[in-house]
């Protein structure tokens, strides 16, 4: 009776395994959730195609194996942050699990809003699934660990921004020709900051002597919108070797003359590249954000830019949304002379690694079932449609799996770029204060587009006005 | 006859109400605001630092910097709704054949959600999609571009206003007109009174209560405006007005203590700029009727 | 007596111009949405052409498919629709009372009551969202993501302009009517039925109008004090908006869809106004 009842398991594994739905042991998590079944877990998150997948399919497989139900709130960015924080702060016991932006960890780590998932799996044997193993994770995990190594968030989705161009214009032979005949060398995709200013002369001046809506590169430089930073302080700054936002977490200042940096050379050289290149990008560009940059980029109004990642496989795939589909080429971001050797050597980064986790508040009522929850979707069999879907790899494996390998070759090569390249970009700073001095600096960066301040001037003004509001935030000097 | 304590009665359901979600938050607010508190700061918890945040306040070019465009685009907005709207209603008042058919039409703006007209503003001047930045390129060879010049930005968040209001403005002064009665103006016609004067001497005075509430309620939501110019614009040079900026403070900063005494101090001026106001008006009133 | 005829035909000429001219100011924004809604994503970008171009309605039934698009429209109506109401009948028998009865602190009270609208909301939410989930709390249920919890916040923002609105109206209603009434024996609920609510329904009807509107226009509340069940369909518009790209399309599609149920309400209403304004005419 009991060898009957195993070998229809066995045939239910492997046509679920066939399925390719959920190959893990789906009598454990049926057993596992046993004292959970028919509760409801609820989370928070932001309503992009990897958090709608979770929403869609991957909570309606749990739910069917684990009785445990699901409610999935997917909103807008901010109000995302303000609801998971008013959850936290107020301990009303509201949210679940909540998303986690990489860059806001640390805050929330800081004021131990977050549940030490690895001390809690350890605490709780009977609910670690066997399929789950935090060590497959990417590096990208790193940034969601404390001191210890502890894990506090299961990574959901990650990429980099990186240097996207367009190759049917670059590949070009008369665009070539033109190229060459004017600058004194070939065309090619960027590798130094005089190269990309050089392609982003020459394609704007293309763009109106062809009467084409074509400019030479992106910029998201919206005046109304913290993604102006964001591009300055985690893609551009890096990568000419300005790191951690220049500010100095021991002395507490961002100013050079207490040992930051945001007011240095490096940083003003940087600023003023960047804004040298508004002149070449499209008009739009003083109202980009990343997904407006990212649509520029779409719509085939830019030949190269820095464009985040999770973008670059709709862009290059999907002809209902873009206009550039199978021309669309992927490198590294451009950087300054040592910035990659000092990367590789872990002394920098060059670039943020950005992206989101999944963690538990303290104040959540169900913390078991969540961690079922948050293991479930952190299996690594599930990994592979979802990255399809999403854009999004977060496991070491879902690098080989065929569906993404298929997908690689169409986005020329991002997921190997990711693969191979992904430690030389780097999670946020560890700053307690992420978007308190983002917030501070933000006016200063959009004045300085606006042409209102000179680059030295807004970054200097930048660096006095954050040592302020560190020492009234109480990490100053 | 009139027993005061029925009149409580009817009023008291109101007051109950109010009391709750208007003035209890009101008290946490203004505790609040005598506080130095920022969720992510390294000290625990609220810590009461009297009045440095609203010292702080008189210095801060940002705040102020807020206040007068505030007061630019309130200004310039509410102006061109009352008078657009009033024309509006009175013109809609005569009888003439497609009359109801303008009526529903000028109440479009005001169906919209704030959000989405907020959106499909956006949607109208953003280079690279957006219809207006392109004409004025191409036939009168302007540039528009809100981002970059925000004396644009401003002047784009006023036309919105106008246009999503000024509906408001004229149903407000339509209800008004309503309840005029007919026997003044015609005894003020009977009695050789040109329209001016029928306007000014009989007109007005009926319609000033509704006048002011309109005025009223124009100048809070103009002062406590978000989402509209936030979805336009996102609150950048040119729009970063009060409600904006209290926002800022308030949510991506968590600086609640300093945001709380911003409010405050945002909503005394509020209510010292309509106190005004209603001294002004029904001060006039009564002289009248006396 | 022809020089009238032409200056009448100048006269109605002129009106019109004005009123063809208002009204494609007004419509223009609302065609561009409309535009919006029936194109792909590509075809956003580039030359900007204001013209349909074909009829795709891809958009639409992407919304209008989707299971949670139907709960918040259903949230939407129903907080709207019982706030307006709630709101109609609160401040009807509040003007009342301060119109009619010789209350102490009356004009301080009257004033108070706008102020509550004044208040910027940002500061505002975290006390409420305290409230909501705390103080408001009967076992596991909260007033937190529930219509009544919206339905009564909304009050905050349209009971003191509902109040003020219909003050102006109910002052203007002699009081002799009241007497008249009173004397031939009619309570207070006589009154208010057969003399108040008559006279005022215009005014009456333009309030409840602007309060489903504001009401159903509302997002930051909404936004913030509702989670999954109680969600209204502003807060949808305010999901399009996303890291990869905003989905122009849908959420202009949606923004018409979410016109519709306004639009049918003010049609219905405006005959009320209509029957007022004619009303006063026969008022005398």
């Amino acid at each position: 009776m009991k060898r009957c009842f195993t070998i229809v398991l066995l045939i239910a594994f492997a046509l679920v395994a066939n399925m390719s739905l959920v190959s893990a042991d789906d009598a454990w998590w049926a057993e596992a959730a046993a004292p959970y079944a028919g509760s409801t877990i609820r989370g928070v998150s932001e309503s992009t195609p990897p958090s709608n997948y979770v929403a869609d399919v991957l909570a309606a497989q749990f739910t069917e194996l684990t009785g445990i139900h699901v409610e999935f709130e997917t909103t807008s960015w901010d109000q995302m942050y303000s609801k998971a924080i008013n959850d936290m702060e107020a301990n009303t016991g509201i949210y679940d699990f909540v998303y986690i932006e990489q860059d806001i960890i640390y805050s929330y780590l800081a004021q131990d809003y977050l549940v030490n998932l690895t001390q809690f799996a350890a605490d709780n044997a009977a609910l670690a699934a066997a399929d789950y193993d935090e060590s497959a994770f990417t590096s990208f995990a790193d940034y969601f660990k404390n001191a210890d190594g502890d894990l506090f968030g299961v990574p959901m989705e990650a990429f980099v921004k990186v240097y996207l161009y367009r190759k049917d214009l670059f590949e070009d032979a008369d665009i070539m020709a033109a190229f060459e005949a004017e600058y004194g060398y070939p065309l090619a995709p960027a590798e130094t900051f005089e190269q990309y200013a050089d392609n982003a002369m020459f394609f704007t001046a293309y763009g109106e002597s062809m009467d084409m809506d074509l400019w030479g590169t992106t910029v998201q430089g919206s005046t109304g919108h913290p993604a102006s930073t964001y591009e300055f302080l985690e893609s551009i700054g890096p990568s000419f070797g300005l790191y951690n936002w220049g500010i100095n977490l021991d002395a507490g200042s961002a100013q050079s003359a207490n040992g930051g940096a945001l007011d240095g050379e490096t940083a003003v050289e940087a600023l003023s590249f960047w804004l040298s290149m508004l002149p070449y990008a499209p008009p739009e560009a003083t109202s980009s954000t990343w997904d407006e940059v990212a649509s520029s980029f779409a719509a085939g109004r830019a030949a190269q830019g820095w464009v985040y990642g999770e973008n670059a496989a709709w862009i290059a795939t999907d002809e209902s949304r873009s206009a550039v589909t199978g021309n669309v080429g992927v490198r590294l971001p451009v950087t300054a002379p040592g910035v990659i050797e000092a990367a590789q050597m872990g002394e920098g980064y060059i670039g943020y690694y950005d992206g989101g986790a999944f963690g538990i508040p303290h104040s959540s009522r169900n913390k078991e079932a969540t961690l079922l929850w948050l293991q479930f979707i952190g299996q690594p069999s599930v990994q592979a449609e979802w990255a399809a879907v999403g854009a999004r790899i977060t496991h070491t494996a879902t690098f080989d799996d065929p569906l993404i390998a298929e997908q690689d070759a169409k986005v020329d090569g991002y997921y190997t770029l990711l693969e191979e390249q992904g430690p030389l970009f780097a999670g946020a700073p560890p700053f307690p204060f992420h978007a308190q001095v983002r917030e501070i600096i933000d006016p200063f960066i959009q004045r300085a587009i606006l042409g209102e301040l000179t680059p030295a001037e807004a970054l200097s003004q930048a660096a006095m006005a954050v040592d302020e509001e560190l020492a009234r935030l109480g990490y100053g000097m | 006859m009139r027993n005061p304590r029925v009149g409580w009665a009817l009023l008291s359901p109101t007051l109950v109400i109010l009391l709750i979600f208007g003035f209890a938050p009101f008290l946490y607010v203004l505790f609040v605001g005598f506080n130095q508190w920022n969720v992510f700061s390294a000290a625990d918890g609220l810590v009461f630092n009297g009045l440095d945040n609203f010292r702080r306040l008189v210095f801060d070019d940002d705040f102020l910097h807020s206040v007068g465009l505030t007061a630019r685009f309130a200004i310039f907005a509410i102006g061109s709704e009352v008078v657009l709207g009033f024309v509006l209603a009175q013109m809609l008042t005569r009888d003439f054949p497609g009359r109801s058919l303008f009526r529903i039409i000028h109440t479009f703006p005001l169906m919209v959600a704030p959000i989405a007209v907020g959106a499909i503003w956006r949607l109208l001047v953003i280079p690279g999609f957006g219809p207006v930045p392109f004409f004025l390129d191409r036939w009168l060879d302007l540039t528009y571009q809100i981002g970059t010049y925000p004396d644009q930005a401003l002047m784009t968040s006023v036309l919105m206003d106008i246009w999503h209001w000024t509906p408001f403005v004229t149903l407000t002064m339509l209800a008004g007109l309503s309840s005029i009665p007919r026997e003044p103006v015609e005894q003020a016609k009977v009695d050789g009174a040109n329209r001016l004067q029928v306007f000014w001497y009989v007109t007005l005075p009926f319609l000033r209560p509704v006048l002011l509430t309109t005025i009223f309620i124009r100048i809070m939501d103009a002062i406590r405006t978000v989402d509209e110019v936030w979805m336009l614009a996102g609150g950048g040079p040119g729009t970063r007005f009060t409600g904006i900026y209290i926002w800022r403070v308030v949510f991506p900063r968590t600086d609640y203590g300093y945001g709380s005494s911003i409010s405050l101090i945002t909503l005394y001026l509020t209510i010292v700029l309509c106190w005004l106001l209603f001294i002004a008006i029904s001060g006039r009133r009564k002289g009248e009727v006396e | 007596m022809s020089r009238t005829q032409r200056q009448r035909a100048w006269g109605y000429f002129g009106a019109y111009a004005f009123w063809i001219f208002m009204t494609l100011l007004t419509l223009i924004p609302i065609w561009w949405m409309l535009v919006v809604s029936m194109r792909t994503r590509v075809e956003l970008f580039g030359r900007p052409n204001l013209m349909l171009s074909r009829i795709y309605l891809e958009n639409y039934s992407n919304v209008l498919t989707d299971s949670t698009f139907q709960r918040y429209m259903t949230n939407s109506l129903v907080v709207s629709t019982a706030n307006a109401l709630l709101v109609m009948i609160l401040a009807l028998l509040a003007t009342y009372a301060l119109s009619r009865y010789k209350l102490a602190g009356r004009d301080n009270i009257f004033f108070w009551l706008i102020t509550n609208r004044m208040a910027p909301p940002a500061a505002f939410l975290l006390p409420l969202y305290i409230m909501f989930t705390r103080t408001f709390r009967i076992g596991n249920w909260t007033l937190f993501d529930t219509q009544l919890g919206l339905i009564l916040l909304y009050c905050v923002f349209n009971l003191p302009f509902a109040i003020w609105l219909l003050k102006g109206v109910v002052d203007g209603i002699p009081i002799e009517l009241d007497d008249a009434a009173m004397i031939d024996g009619a309570g207070l609920w006589g009154v208010l039925r057969h003399v108040i609510i008559p006279l005022a329904a215009p005014g009456l009807a333009v309030t409840g109008i602007l309060s489903w509107i504001f009401a159903w226009n509302e997002y930051l509340f909404a936004a913030n004090l509702t989670s999954v069940v109680a969600r209204t369909i502003t807060t949808a518009l305010a999901e399009f908006v996303t890291v990869t790209g905003t989905n122009w399309g849908e959420l202009a599609a949606m923004s018409m869809v979410t016109l519709v149920p306004s639009a049918i309400i003010v049609i219905f209403a405006q005959r009320y106004i209509v029957m007022g304004l004619t009303f006063g005419a026969v008022k005398e």
